[in-house]
């Protein structure tokens, strides 16, 4: 034989040996989609999302629209499949534009997982699910009776009466008002039509209308800066106490002033690093529909209810920790 | 029928409603809330000012939020970058008449109908800033907040500013040529242009008015927070149109005054916080201004009904 062939035939021979043990030190390939990518909200589920990845060893792709862009999405999934991925994971900017795509991704065996905003149930294995109804009404709740020591008059700002997220909020407040907290007395539910400056005049209407409120609650995320620049104004900083939804940039000036004592939102990061962990167990085959629970690294254990992964309680941004959030 | 029978039956409806809170709830008087509230619907008069001018010269500029908004937001970057008052003001006041111009040019000088172009431009306005500004609060140097005065000075600054626009508008509406010319082009524009007043440019110009009266407004309002949110003034067409309306001025044009406006945006501002103070659920807020809209276009009707039975 033709020592150049054998010689050639060795090196094959090397080369097919080698391939099984490339691809066992393969990392996994995870990928991780925005709404937009230069959302500070976004980004802080990426710090979140990258320290998972490092922990875990596997590869993060993060890409996603520049602006919050349906048909971009779609593209970026689409190239994702091409490149051959592992797990998918989307913050969906419409459910049912990014549905097809990503049930093509499934039908070429790349897993998917929502987190954030849901796709359609059927295109994805699960939901990392940021906050409950339940969650959100009674961390509000909570958060308030701890601030008004269990008792007196307070008022909610909503959006509108008709919100459909912000009246289960206030059925599941009710019903922990009776069950819980007796002594305090909801007194006045206004809406602020999403307006910070409607949530404004609202405010200073209620405070003068019932001169025993201890306690302004925004359920919607204008109503909370609003709030505070009426308590601000008529000088009762510390005596009407704010606390609401929001995102940290729009309330710290007023949390470090001392109008507002708490906004309530999920903590982003988290929610990265949940995504970044549940996309891996999926790779490996370790939760599966049914599951109750999955183990996130440092963060600990997560509740699974059917295919959604709750991130559990909201989160409380305070004059301690809201100078560490920028979004 | 006395010619101001529309004004004076507002004032009178305000009059009562007032009345009926000193007895029934009088925590509404407490001075500084009641400041407060007035202050922050000084910006919607100016507004309204504007709106009243353009429905009296039979047209109507449904995009006057969004032009709000658009001014509020350049107002508020150009100030965040260090930009002095003394000249983001003038700023603002220049976008706005840009914006208003633009109306004013497809109105006016392609004689397009004023409800399709504005409600275009309304669109294209928001949509166009959420696109800009992904929602993003604007965040405001502390030296911007009530021009730099303290609250109260502030507070009484922008009121008297607002009424002081009131009072010119009222005045030179009545007084001045210009003015005359506006109620001429809304009662007839054909027997205006006969009269040798020159109605498209009329047209244009009430447009022009307004977008520089909402950048204005803008800044107005801009001032008594330390932040911006991209969508204020969403709405605001609305609230000021049903003020004027309430207020008396003919949606046919040619009729009307901004006091009647003033009246009418005061009546339809002070439901909300009636109702908080008589602890009566917010569902009614929206129900009652309507029906006083609903109550002020009957009266009108009536009295076109009226006017016209006595000429025959």
């Amino acid at each position: 034989m033709n020592p150049s062939i054998r010689r050639l035939g060795a090196i094959l021979v090397l080369l097919g040996s080698l391939v099984p043990a490339l691809a066992a030190e393969a990392k996994l390939m995870i990928t991780m989609m925005p709404k937009a990518k230069g959302n500070a909200y976004f980004i802080s589920c990426k710090a979140g999302a990258d320290k998972a990845a490092r922990e875990l060893g596997v590869e993060l792709l993060f890409d996603g629209p520049t602006d919050s862009n349906a048909a971009k999405q779609n593209e970026i999934v689409e190239n994702w499949i091409t490149l051959g991925v592992d797990v998918i994971t989307v913050a969906a900017e419409n459910k049912e534009g990014i549905s097809t795509a990503l049930r093509k991704a499934q039908k070429q065996g790349i897993k998917v997982i929502t987190y954030d905003a849901d796709a359609l149930p059927d295109v994805r294995s699960f939901f990392v699910n940021q906050a409950t109804p339940q969650g959100i009404a009674y961390g509000l709740l909570d958060e308030a009776a701890r601030l008004m020591g269990g008792e007196g008059e307070f008022a909610i700002i909503t959006a509108t009466l008709t919100a459909g997220n912000q009246r289960e909020w206030l059925k599941h407040m009710d019903v922990r008002l009776a069950e819980k907290y007796p002594k305090m007395k909801l007194v006045a539910v206004r809406p602020s039509d999403d307006l910070k400056d409607k949530a404004q005049s609202e405010a200073t209407a209620l405070m003068s209308a019932n001169p025993n409120l201890k306690l302004l609650m925004a359920i919607c995320t204008p109503g909370t800066p609003g709030a505070a620049e009426a308590v601000k104004q008529a000088g009762k900083t510390g005596k009407v106490k704010v606390i609401g939804l929001g995102l940290p940039n729009e309330n710290k000036r007023y949390v470090h002033e001392g109008v507002t004592e708490s906004v309530m939102l999920w903590n982003t990061e988290d929610l990265g690093y949940l995504t970044v962990c549940a996309a891996v167990a999926l790779a490996k085959d370790e939760i599966k529909l049914g599951a109750t629970s999955i183990t996130a690294g440092a963060l600990g254990t997560f509740e699974i209810k059917g295919d959604n992964i709750l991130l559990g309680k909201p989160y409380i941004f305070n004059q301690a920790n809201i100078d560490r959030f920028d979004f | 029928m006395n010619r101001y029978f529309r004004e004076i039956s507002v004032t009178i409806a305000l009059g009562l409603i007032l009345l009926a809170m000193a007895v029934l709830a009088p925590g509404f008087f407490q001075p500084q809330p009641l400041l407060s509230l007035v202050t922050r619907e000084a910006p919607t008069l100016v507004v309204a000012c504007g709106m009243a001018l353009i429905i009296i010269s039979r047209q109507i500029d449904i995009s006057v939020g969004s032009q709000f908004s658009v001014c509020s937001i350049c107002a508020g970057l150009l100030a965040a970058r260090g930009w002095p008052l003394g000249l983001v003001v003038p700023a603002a006041a220049a976008i706005g008449a840009l914006l208003g111009a633009c109306n004013g040019m497809l109105v006016a000088g392609l004689r397009l109908p004023s409800i399709v172009v504005t409600l275009a431009t309304m669109v294209i306005l928001r949509q166009g800033l959420n696109l800009v500004q992904q929602g993003a609060f604007v965040n405001l140097p502390d030296s911007v907040q009530w021009f730099g005065l303290s609250q109260a000075a502030g507070q009484w600054t922008l009121v008297g500013l607002a009424l002081a626009l009131l009072l010119v508008f009222g005045l030179a509406m009545r007084r001045v040529a210009a003015g005359r010319w506006v109620y001429a082009v809304g009662t007839d524009a054909e027997a205006a242009r006969l009269a040798g007043i020159r109605a498209q440019l009329v047209t244009f110009m009430v447009f022009v008015l307004m977008g520089t009266l909402a950048g204005i407004a803008a800044t107005m309002n801009i001032v008594q927070s330390p932040q911006v949110q991209p969508a204020v003034g969403s709405g605001l067409e609305l609230k000021v149109i049903a003020a004027v309306v309430v207020g008396g001025v003919a949606i046919s044009g040619g009729r009307g005054n901004v006091w009647g406006a003033f009246a009418g945006l005061l009546l339809l501002a002070c439901v909300s916080p009636a109702l908080t103070h008589l602890h009566i659920e917010a569902y009614w807020e929206k129900t009652i201004q309507g029906a006083i809209i609903l109550l002020a276009v009957v009266a009108e009707g009536l009295r076109q009904r009226k006017s016209k039975g006595g000429r025959e």
